[in-house]
């Protein structure tokens, strides 16, 4: 099913500059309907408040870090079909693995480029 | 020529009896005496390291802030990129869209054929600089790796300001006299920093620390 346009994308980075970019990227692949949070509990609280069909995320954050975002949506009846896409400087094996292991979507890893991001988002809405 | 070496060997052979003719307790006790000894020039030759290790930790807190303000000024350089990118791409989707609809109307008219293609030029043109301030974008990233990078090394820091502070208070009595009064303060302060020792230290306490051991 091809990603629709319209779903409500939420952006997960502490970095304001990466939460930037990657709204970005996603407005000129055709995606407008975008928020963001900077923490994985503050995402967790807008994934619980409202509808969203796709979560962008960093691994590394303060308060929760992104792989505990990602179990936490896993673990969640309500939130656990939502594609999550990992964006990451972990780029170690065990990072990889363990987050496939909680059920990630897909994984960019830092620095990346707009056709690394469309590719992946590709795969995960084919 | 072999008389010498037959006297000092047979003066070695006194001494050892002298050795073992003493008291286990007072040769227990001059060893004692020398360990002490040993003890106390190694404590005042480690207190000599005190000076540079009083600069070092009075300094690192001044490079944690030069490496934070690294991290702010770089994300505001890199905001302000970005703002001048974002206005570029608003400015060339609004090109974009007039140019669409001009060549459009110019289709239905009966101008060159030179001239529609030259509008598809232009369009094309565009597209390749989107791409271009895309990739700009996407550049910009460096700086979150650049903060990560920050972040890192100010929590090294922080440990190894720990670990100076940790050396002010055992070696710092050595080297003032003020500073030995303060021993039961200083072994207060040493407990409260090995309790903060896992999360960021206060300055209050850091300056309190080295206030006590005379570094104002």
């Amino acid at each position: 099913m091809p990603a629709d346009p319209n779903m409500k994308i939420l952006v997960v980075d502490d970095m304001s500059t990466m939460r930037r970019i990657v709204k970005n990227i996603l407005k000129q692949l055709g995606f407008n309907n975008l928020e963001e949070a900077e923490n994985g509990q503050e995402a967790l609280t807008k994934l619980k408040a409202d509808t969203y069909g796709f979560v962008v995320s960093d691994w590394n954050m303060p308060v929760m870090m992104g792989i505990d975002l990602l179990r936490a949506i896993r673990a969640d009846e309500k939130l656990k079909k939502i594609p999550v896409l990992m964006v990451t400087a972990e780029a170690q094996k065990e990072n990889l693995m363990e987050a496939v292991q909680a059920g990630v979507s897909n994984y960019v890893v830092k620095p990346f480029t707009a056709e690394t991001m469309q590719e992946k988002i590709n795969k995960i809405f084919k | 020529m072999a008389q010498p070496r037959a006297a000092a060997k047979s003066q070695d052979a006194v001494n050892e009896d002298e050795q073992e003719d003493k008291a286990p307790d007072t040769k227990l006790y001059e060893e004692l005496g020398e360990l002490a000894r040993f003890i106390d020039t190694t404590m005042k030759t480690l207190s000599e390291f005190s000076a540079p290790v009083n600069a070092s930790t009075e300094q690192l807190p001044q490079a944690q802030t030069h490496l934070l303000n690294l991290k702010t000024q770089t994300e505001q350089g890199t905001h302000r990129v970005m703002l001048e990118v974002e206005a570029i791409q608003d400015n060339h989707a609004r090109i974009s869209q007039m140019l669409k609809e001009m060549t459009q109307a110019l289709q239905q008219t009966k101008v060159s054929p030179a001239l529609i293609q030259q509008m598809h030029t232009l369009t094309r043109t565009l597209g390749q600089d989107d791409k271009r301030l895309l990739d700009i974008m996407t550049a910009l990233s460096f700086q979150d790796l650049v903060a990560q990078s920050v972040n890192k090394l100010v929590t090294i820091l922080d440990e190894v300001e720990h670990k100076l502070l940790q050396l002010v208070v055992v070696f710092g009595p050595y080297q003032t006299q003020a500073a030995k009064t303060d021993q039961g303060k200083a072994s207060e302060m040493l407990k409260q920093l090995e309790a903060t020792k896992n999360a960021s230290m206060d300055q209050d306490l850091a300056d309190e620390i080295l206030k006590q051991f005379g570094f104002n």
